[in-house]
């Protein structure tokens, strides 16, 4: 029985430490483009992207490039490996998840966020009069 | 009149719960026959509203939000159908319409059994939460009632305008209605769409159950034969809900194109959770039936079971989410968000609360299991699969856990979800095949070693084979072995059993099925070949695995639809794939669709990226001032200076031919070229001779000059710049990109969720004779 108590308690006990270093460690901040150019940490930024920019896809590297402005009013260049997003043109704000690395910010996830749906039914209701 | 519909079949079902209150308490059959009168009611009202409002999205009715939001006229009639859950109202409906139609099966089963009162009390109780919902959010809500302000509208109809109804002729009030719904999202245009949610639905509903007779037996004090009755359709809980959980993945897999079944989404998460809360119930119940052990256990889990469930609608409907994840259905508005929260807490409260009033009561059974038990392998395993699930919570509500401890949200990356559930996985695979070697209360542990043999070594030569050719990974090399183990003790076991008794053969099944799925999740996931291809048109490609592509052509499949026709050449085999990219009106933007070669060993999958259509005349200016860089294509073009060599040399006065020429750099990653177009004033007039970067056709091309005498820093320079796409180093013909991946061995996945959901089968056929051959004999309920 004694046994049993032991076994169980080590197990609980670390699965509790291990559990909680890895929600620490894998933890994503929101932050700026400023608080991300000083860390090396992964984190996420949320902004607009600039429409009057540069937002090609490159083949060679496959890498998709924009200009992207965060909360704080700062512009930075945004490296995404992989292809233009599904949602990107209509998006009025976006969500990059990366580092910031020399001189741009180098984002392995894109996420798009859309026009508020309520916003957008009133003018299609209008539409389909 | 579909919401008074609502409206009654809450207040039948509020009389019905309180009906079966009574009839739990007094023991008198009247009670107990307006109950089921009542229940009758509620039963039928469910079903009309829910045949009312398909028969309005049939018929177009458009002057219902509901309809017009999720549906239009050009929909083939079984999508048409699917509309009906598209949305929040209407897959609470579909929530609704399949709790009652459990719930008239449950009435036979507990009333045979002896448990009717208790569990139609708390099935009412879920059903009228249900009801709120809808009444709440309205399904049958007027569009004009949606849109005031666009659509309400006084005074006289203007002529022509048919789309109209008169809300009060009296006092001229009238509201429009459109005449074309907004239509379905195109990504769920599909046959998925059909079957996933309904099989999802039936399965969240069906985890209601458990929970009730978990209340019943505590409300009654019976607090050994309820486990009996709920096991079958704990069982078929989870079946049903795992099939609807890998459909989803499967659905992500072959129509979305980020070339993955599962992304530990808050969506996907939140339907796992209480499928791993239900397979812990499973086994822990075992161990009751044995032995009469874990009876509080047995409680807790099934009715956090339910509450996960709750707990999962609550995460991905009410917006709480939002921000963070793209798939979060953010709509509900703040009475949805308390209204769920409250939901939780009642049913939480009103279960645990009940088990805790009862654990005084409850006889002590002394546990006599040692180590070397089945008991105490179940236990640890169920146990460990717990925790998967809590971590699993954590990590998904953490923007809300992150947000209350520091008051900004954050997510956690998806590794957290794999390095947490990793380890478990591999101990939960052990276990599931010492699970099957041990006996109940203790066994030899000498037996026990010998009997493990053949599947060890089976296991360590599978496992040293991975190792030998391509696995480093120790954490993944422990989890294939233990996968193995679990694999060959369990077909060890189960041909045994199935040579004894067919019907008893349902776990080793249901653990083969499992291995499967781990071994398959190791092998597609990890050895997964994934690259990005430029494939020009005509051009074959190589990439590694010995697979040759070549892009053929586009073609147009609809109006929004393009096929791109790629063929694959393997060894001898010739095959066509044709990954499909729209350009959806809906919602305004592209959506890529994969084609996948399932083969036996492996799936091939291509999913388009973009399609460069080069434009020769296209051309881009560029306006520079001296010592300034500017960006193109991935190239950075510097004005250095002008050249004015020739002018110094005094040609421009005496009128000969004087060249001008203007300095540009090109760097690309450190490279550097020297491009310098010219500018030619002679006798024939002025001449511009372009620049030609070299190994591109780019042409660099001056457009104006602006030299700055007095401050020659200030000079500026405008550059015109051809066939830019040329500065990308893109090709000449249309070329299609592509990433092109293989999964080996994915069909492990799909097999094993078969084999998985063929055990649950056996072991629900096999519970349910069970539990009908002795009925319930529950003791009565003291009050």
């Amino acid at each position: 029985m004694k046994i049993k108590i032991i076994i169980a308690s080590i197990v609980i006990v670390a699965a509790i430490v291990f559990g909680a270093v890895s929600f620490v460690e894998t933890n994503v901040e929101y932050t700026d483009f400023k608080a991300a150019a000083g860390t090396h940490k992964k984190v996420q930024v949320k902004g607009e992207w600039m429409k009057d920019q540069e937002a090609t896809f490159d083949p060679r590297t496959t890498q998709f490039i924009f200009f992207m402005k965060d909360e704080q009013g700062r512009v930075e260049k945004v490296v995404f490996d992989g292809a233009k997003p599904n949602n990107f043109e209509i998006a009025n704000a976006v969500v990059v998840k990366g580092r910031y690395e020399e001189g741009y910010f180098h984002a392995n996830e894109i996420l798009t966020k859309c026009p508020s749906k309520y916003e957008a039914d009133a003018e299609s209701v209008k539409k389909t009069l | 009149m579909g919401s008074w519909i609502v409206r009654f079949a809450f207040v039948a079902v509020i009389v019905s719960g309180a009906s079966y209150y009574l009839a739990f308490r007094k023991k008198e059959f009247s009670h107990l026959q307006i109950a089921r009168y009542a229940y009758s009611l509620t039963s039928l009202a469910v079903i009309s509203f829910c045949a009312l409002l398909l028969s309005y999205i049939l018929t177009h009715q458009f002057q219902y939000t509901y309809v017009w939001n999720y549906s239009s006229t050009d929909l083939p009639t079984p999508l048409l159908v699917s509309t009906f859950y598209a949305g929040q109202e209407g897959s609470f409906s579909l929530w609704a319409l399949y709790t009652t139609i459990i719930g008239m099966i449950l009435m036979q089963y507990s009333s045979k059994r002896g448990y009717e009162p208790e569990v139609m009390f708390v099935w009412s109780m879920i059903l009228g939460f249900l009801l709120l919902m809808l009444i709440v959010k309205n399904p049958f809500e007027l569009i004009w009632d949606t849109f005031p302000g666009d659509l309400l509208r006084t005074g006289a109809v203007p002529a022509g305008v048919t789309n109209f109804m008169w809300i009060d002729q009296a006092k001229g009030i009238w509201g429009q209605f459109p005449v074309e719904g907004k239509g379905l999202n195109p990504l769920l245009q599909n046959y998925w769409m059909v079957i996933h949610p309904q099989i999802l639905f039936t399965g969240f509903s069906s985890m209601a159950v458990p929970y009730t007779f978990a209340v019943a037996g505590l409300l009654r004090k019976d607090y050994q034969s309820w486990v009996r009755v709920a096991k079958p359709w704990l069982v078929f809980g989870a079946a049903v809900l795992g099939t609807g959980i890998i459909l989803g993945g499967y659905w992500a897999y072959e129509t979305l194109g980020w070339g993955g079944y599962w992304g530990w989404d808050p969506v996907e998460n939140s339907s796992l959770i209480p499928w791993l809360v239900s397979i812990a119930a499973i086994h822990t119940i075992m161990s009751q039936r044995r032995s009469g052990t874990f009876v509080k256990t047995n409680f807790s889990l099934c009715i956090l079971c339910f509450i996960m469930v709750l707990y999962s609608t609550f995460l991905t409907r009410s917006g709480v989410l939002g921000e963070t994840s793209v798939h979060s259905f953010v709509d509900a508005g703040m009475w949805a968000y308390w209204l769920l929260l409250g939901v939780i807490f009642f049913f939480g409260l009103f279960g645990f609360g009940l088990l805790i009033r009862r654990s005084k009561e409850m006889p002590k059974i002394p546990v006599e299991h040692s180590i070397y038990s089945r008991e105490f392998a179940l236990f640890i395993g169920a146990f460990l699969v717990c925790f998967a699930a809590l971590f699993i919570t954590i990590g998904t509500s953490s923007p809300i856990i992150t947000n209350i401890l520091k008051g900004k949200a954050s997510s956690i990356d998806t590794s957290f979800y794999v390095k947490t559930t990793l380890p478990i996985g591999i101990a939960v695979a052990l276990l599931t095949g010492l699970g099957q070697l041990l006996w109940w209360k203790n066994s030899n542990a000498k037996e026990l070693f010998r009997s493990m043999t053949y599947p060890l070594i089976s296991a360590v030569i599978f496992t040293g084979g991975l190792v030998f050719f391509v696995e480093r990974d120790v954490a993944i090399i422990l989890f294939s072995f233990a996968s193995a183990f679990a694999l060959f003790v369990n077909i060890m076991v189960g041909y045994r059993i199935f040579k004894g008794n067919p019907k008893f053969a349902g776990g080793a099944i249901a653990h083969i099925g499992l291995a499967f799925l781990f071994l398959g999740f190791v092998a597609s996931a990890r050895y997964d070949d994934k690259q990005t291809v430029s494939l020009e048109q005509g051009k074959p490609t190589e990439i590694p695995g010995g697979y040759s592509l070549t892009y053929e052509g586009n073609h147009q499949i609809d109006n929004e639809r393009y096929g791109f026709n790629v063929e694959v050449r393997h060894g001898n085999e010739v095959y066509t794939v044709m990954p499909v990219m729209r350009y959806s009106n809906f919602t305004q933007s592209l959506m890529r669709h994969p084609d996948i070669l399932n083969m036996y060993t492996r799936d091939f999958y291509v999913s388009p990226l973009s399609v460069e259509t080069p434009d020769e005349n296209a051309q881009v200016t560029m306006s520079l001032g001296k010592g300034e860089s500017k960006e193109l294509g991935g190239r950075t073009v510097t004005f250095v200076d002008f050249d004015f060599n020739d002018v110094e040399k005094g040609n421009m006065i005496t009128g000969g031919e004087v060249t001008i020429g203007v300095n540009l750099v090109v760097t690309e990653k450190g490279q550097k070229h020297e491009v310098k177009p010219l500018f030619k004033r002679g006798s024939g007039g002025p001449t511009y001779v372009p620049a030609v970067l070299p190994g591109t056709g780019v042409q660099f091309t001056i457009v104006k000059m602006e030299p700055n005498r007095e401050d020659p820093s200030k000079s500026r320079v405008e550059i015109g710049v051809t066939d830019p796409a040329g500065m990308a180093g893109k090709p000449k013909n249309e070329t299609l990109i592509v990433e092109a991946s293989i999964k080996p061995y994915i069909n492990l996945v799909w097999m094993g969720t078969v084999t998985l959901v063929v055990g649950f089968i056996i072991t629900i056929v096999r519970r349910v004779q069970e539990a009908r051959d002795r009925p319930g004999s529950a003791p009565a309920a003291e009050v």
